[in-house]
């Protein structure tokens, strides 16, 4: 391409040269420049000149037109200034300049015309640069996991790589759409429509090939994928790789606690977030029913176990959907709803300074929020949750943040792990002693080259390792040298209810963290969060959600049936 | 059976053998030789004809053709005059123009007729060629004419133009002027639509045809059509044609309106009826392409806006910008600028995002866009947002000169930048072999008569103002 771009451009230069004398008899005659200058103009006008170009008539106008600009930046502004004085840009100095106007038109048209027929005439007659054949089979990648991490892995590989079809990308993800996990309080909560947090994989990815499935065994000496049969077919599926991709995230820790799991909400994806707010509404529903006053406490009270990010967001969320919903179930008192927050700590959001965290629980407690620190879930039934130091709540509706562990298929791998269960990485991203196995994201224990430790396994940790990692495998593939991943958080933000949320953010020099809270820092969270969302739909169709969100109440359409 | 090729020469050689005669019998100051005239008329339709080859071509496409091709002719004669003469310096070119600006009008007009003759009879099939609409394109066309002729009503009252145009009716009063000059202004906005509703693929080159056909009707209405109605001698000496200077800049801004508008609800017609079915939906929707054109030209206005900056710093523009928000400061002055380049600037993104097929075509395009926002800013709304009238004279031209520079270096700064950009994303979107063939459909083909809209805009937009002042 490069080649063939420089043989139109010489091309371009001869005929530029050639052509040029038709400036003499107006402008500057027999000035030495004038050839160069025309030759230089050929060469650019050659370059830009596509393979299917039209013919010499529409080729001699549009250098015509472009004419009549250059006179006017060569003759107007360049030359008085490269002769020391002023640019000519008066009606005067326009009219002066009149004459070399024709020559420079005609040398426009006349260049056009000539380079069109010589520029086909050079296709028939020259021999096509040969365009280098892909040799071999293409490096099979496999990405295992559709969430940040590997959709960031495949989009990173796909710009890197542009069309090169000697890489064949597929990626293997248990929902054909990237969740937008920061957003999925605001479903649960009733403030966004659920499919508008989610990007679909197809659209947003080019060339990798999307295999909806979940894959339940790995054999890396054999280098093959195994995937979950088909409920209809019951046929396991295979995928054969060169390099493989672990980005499986993680799945809630429940501690072994069978009855949590089996009672419990999870809190990990688009359907836990849509039979989250399903049940609050029903349990509305059921409560606006009941007459039994200790029966309708316990519908109306909701625990969510974690006072992390995502149950301090969920919990502000519910609170503000349930108290929201009151205006529809006149016949509920307001003192029966209760969100409460069981956490295992002495403060809420470890990830964030005492200060916000003090502030969080301060400004949740205000709207209604109840919180037990220092206490664990220990226990749950149908009816109740059981807490250690003992007490017990009365509720149905129990949310599970309180733990995560990375992906079972892990287990399954005879890797080395962490006690987390994540697999070890080297600072490359690379799994020691297995060429072609790379691991990111949740499932990753990544050396923090600076800190010393591992570092966090956060979406914003992922989306930054997928683009070292995506260069890496690119790099080992070519035997080139792989790049060690480095980052430094650059902060953390955490909507704590209605227009308010917590910031902590990093300074870029120095590095100090600066903190931010209430409104401002909710402003925050929703214009840094709407940028990232992927997607301009998805975008247009979230803010839209929250201006329709301002002026009308909050659906609570029931959907489906618990 | 005669060939395609024979029988668009023929239908050439007759259109510039009817032009040649136009041109004797019609205006005042052509002195050349009649015979010489009639045969070079014919040859030159004739020889045109045939350059244009087999390309797709119907009334409109041939028609701008027409006008592109006489632009040129009129260069080349004035080009002889000069050489035949003895005189061989740039200053006395623009005397040889002046001298001729009647043949530019003549040819321009011979363009017209090459256009309706050649496209008429030399009409090739068009296979897989979307066909005319026609209640859509007098639709469209008349409501874009009405709100045009609204725009330019305004200047031929504040100038009072109208008892002029009533004179076509033997009257004098203003109000038969207006009317006459609605009705005129609706039958041109539905002329424009069918002439060029399949030529058209977007509102940015919808700007730059209606911008030509505003200049075309110049020559038409007030410099030849208007007199001849009155049962006068049409005059296309310079002198009467500087006295209609302010028309010429009516007719370009009334032009750009008809474009802009006549796209718009084209455009809207077909996004609503035909783009939104999900059958025909692109990997790309019609919302997503606007919004991030939107942006990216936001952004490749950044280049532009400095550039043109420059201009207006070295001649002291900046604080008669800031007046527009009611400040003085010239820095106040170049923050304004920039906000106005970067509306400017994503109005291009929104409008020219599938235009330019190369870097030449977007620069030509850059350079068109510049030159309408010269029409309609210095000389137009600048002054109306000043709180003053319109300034559609050659002594507001002349003082403008620096600005149509700054115009046409931000129009190309803007255009390369915005291209650079587009290819960037075009090149993550081609990635998948399918969306390639469909932005490779959406794309104008090969032989358009682009070029030469674009030379013909570019060149009369800019020269005949030098010209006329």
């Amino acid at each position: 391409m490069r080649a063939q771009m420089q043989r139109r451009a010489a091309l371009g230069f001869g005929c530029g040269v050639i052509c040029s004398p038709v400036v003499w008899p107006f402008a500057h005659p027999l000035a030495l420049w004038v050839p160069l200058l025309g030759g230089a103009a050929g060469a650019a006008f050659a370059a830009a000149v596509p393979r299917e170009s039209g013919g010499w008539l529409d080729d001699a106008f549009t250098s015509g037109a472009l004419a009549l600009p250059f006179w006017l930046l060569l003759e107007i502004i360049v030359l008085p200034l490269a002769g020391g004085g002023q640019p000519a840009w008066t009606a005067v100095g326009l009219r002066a300049a009149f004459g070399a106007l024709a020559g420079w038109l005609f040398f426009g048209l006349m260049l056009g015309a000539v380079l069109n027929r010589v520029l086909a005439a050079a296709h028939v007659a020259l021999t096509p640069v040969p365009q280098a054949p892909p040799a071999g089979k293409p490096v099979r990648v496999l990405i295992l996991g559709g969430g940040f991490a590997g959709v960031t892995t495949a989009r990173k590989l796909e710009k890197l790589l542009g069309a090169d079809p000697s890489f064949d990308i597929t990626l293997v993800s248990d929902s054909n759409a990237l969740l937008f996990t920061p957003m999925l309080a605001e479903v649960a909560g009733s403030s966004l429509e659920p499919t508008h947090i989610s990007t679909p994989l197809r659209a947003s990815l080019r060339r990798t090939r999307v295999v909806r499935g979940h894959a339940v065994a790995v054999d890396l000496a054999e280098r093959r994928v195994s995937l979950q049969p088909d409920d209809v077919q019951r046929i396991a599926r295979t995928l054969e790789y060169d390099h493989l991709v672990l980005a499986l995230g993680s799945v809630s820790n429940f501690f072994g606690q069978s009855n949590i799991e089996r009672t419990a909400h999870d809190f990990k994806s688009l359907t836990d977030a849509i039979r989250i707010r399903n049940a609050v509404i029903a349990n509305f529903e059921r409560a606006d029913r009941e007459s039994d006053p200790v029966v309708r406490r316990r519908l109306l009270r909701f625990v969510v176990a974690g006072g992390g990010f995502a149950g301090i967001e969920l919990a502000g969320a519910l609170n503000d959907f349930a108290r929201g919903m009151l205006a529809e179930y006149p016949d509920l008192d307001a003192r029966d709803v209760r969100v409460t927050v069981v956490h295992a700590r002495e403060r809420i959001l470890p990830e964030l300074g005492p200060e916000l965290a003090a502030y969080a629980l301060a400004k949740m407690s205000e709207r209604g929020v109840q919180f037990k620190l220092n206490t664990r879930v220990r226990d749950a039934s149908a009816t109740a949750v059981f807490l250690d130091p003992p007490e017990e709540i009365a509720a149905e509706t129990l949310v599970w943040t309180a733990g995560t562990a990375p992906n079972r298929l892990l287990a399954t791998l005879g890797v080395e792990r962490d006690k987390r269960g994540a697999v070890l990485v080297e600072a490359t991203l690379a799994v020691a002693g297995h060429a072609g196995l790379w691991a990111l994201g949740d499932c990753a224990s990544i050396p923090d080259l600076a800190a010393g430790g591992t570092l966090p396994p956060t979406a914003q940790y992922a989306l930054r390792e997928a683009e070292t990692l995506a260069y890496n495998i690119r790099s080992a593939v070519r035997g080139a040298t792989l790049r060690t991943f480095h980052f430094t958080s650059i902060g953390a933000l955490c909507v704590i209810g209605h227009q308010s949320a917590c910031a902590e953010l990093r300074t870029p020099l120095g590095g100090r963290k600066v903190h931010f809270s209430g409104l401002f820092a909710w402003l925050m969270w929703r214009v840094v969060y709407l940028a990232k969302l992927p997607g301009f739909d998805r975008k247009v169709r979230v803010l839209i959600d929250w201006v329709t969100e301002l002026y009308f109440p909050r659906d609570t359409v029931q959907t489906i049936e618990l | 059976m005669i060939s395609l090729a024979y029988r668009r020469m023929a239908a050439g050689g007759l259109a510039g053998f009817l032009g040649a005669l136009a041109m004797l019998f019609l205006p005042s100051g052509i002195g050349a030789n009649p015979f010489l005239v009639v045969v070079s008329g014919t040859a030159a339709g004739a020889l045109f004809a045939a350059a244009l080859g087999s390309r797709p071509l119907g009334p409109g496409a041939t028609l701008v053709w027409g006008l592109g091709g006489a632009f040129v002719l009129w260069m080349a004669g004035c080009a002889l005059d000069l050489v035949t003469s003895g005189a061989f310096r740039g200053g006395s070119m623009l005397d040889i123009a002046r001298v001729h600006f009647a043949a530019l009008v003549g040819l321009s007009l011979a363009g017209i007729l090459f256009g309706f003759v050649a496209g008429t009879f030399g009409v090739s099939p068009e296979p897989g060629r979307a066909r005319l609409r026609v209640a859509r394109a007098l639709c469209g066309g008349g409501f874009a004419g009405i709100v045009g002729g609204w725009a330019f009503g305004k200047w031929m009252e504040q100038a009072g133009f109208f008892p002029l145009i009533a004179g076509i009716v033997g009257s004098n009063s203003a109000h038969v002027g207006a009317a006459l000059h609605f009705a005129i202004a609706i039958l041109i906005g539905a002329s424009f639509g069918l002439l060029f509703q399949r030529e058209i693929r977007g509102v940015g080159s919808s700007l730059g045809w209606g911008a030509a056909y505003g200049v075309l009707w110049w020559f038409l209405g007030p410099l030849t059509l208007l007199p001849l109605l009155e049962g006068a001698r049409p005059d296309w000496s310079v002198a009467h044609a500087a006295g209609l200077f302010g028309s010429l800049v009516g007719h370009i801004v009334y032009g750009i309106i008809v474009g802009l508008l006549y796209a718009v609800v084209d455009d809207l017609w077909r996004w609503l009826f035909e783009r939104s079915d999900p059958l025909n939906r692109q990997a790309e929707g019609a919302g997503i392409l606007a919004l991030s054109s939107i942006a990216r030209g936001a952004a490749a206005s950044i280049g532009g806006g400095l550039l043109f900056s420059v201009v207006m710093v070295r001649t002291d523009q900046l604080s008669r910008v800031a007046q527009l928000v009611g400040a003085h400061s010239s820095v106040a002055g170049f923050f304004v600028h920039l906000v106005i380049s970067a509306l400017i600037g994503a109005s291009y993104g929104v409008f020219f995002h599938d235009e330019a097929t190369d870097d030449r075509i977007a620069l030509a395009w850059g350079s068109l866009y510049g030159l309408i926002w010269w029409f309609l800013g210095p000389l137009t709304l600048f002054p109306i947002l000043l709180g003053g009238q319109f300034t559609w004279t050659t002594v507001a031209a002349s003082e403008g000169v620096p600005s149509l520079l700054g115009h046409l270096l931000y129009g190309m700064g803007l255009a390369v930048a915005f291209r650079a950009l587009e290819r960037r994303h075009l090149a993550h979107l081609f990635i998948d072999a399918r969306l390639r063939k469909s932005w490779l459909r959406r794309r104008r083909p090969a032989g358009s008569p682009t070029p030469a809209l674009l030379l013909f805009f570019i060149a009369v937009g800019t020269l005949v103002p030098i010209i006329l002042t």
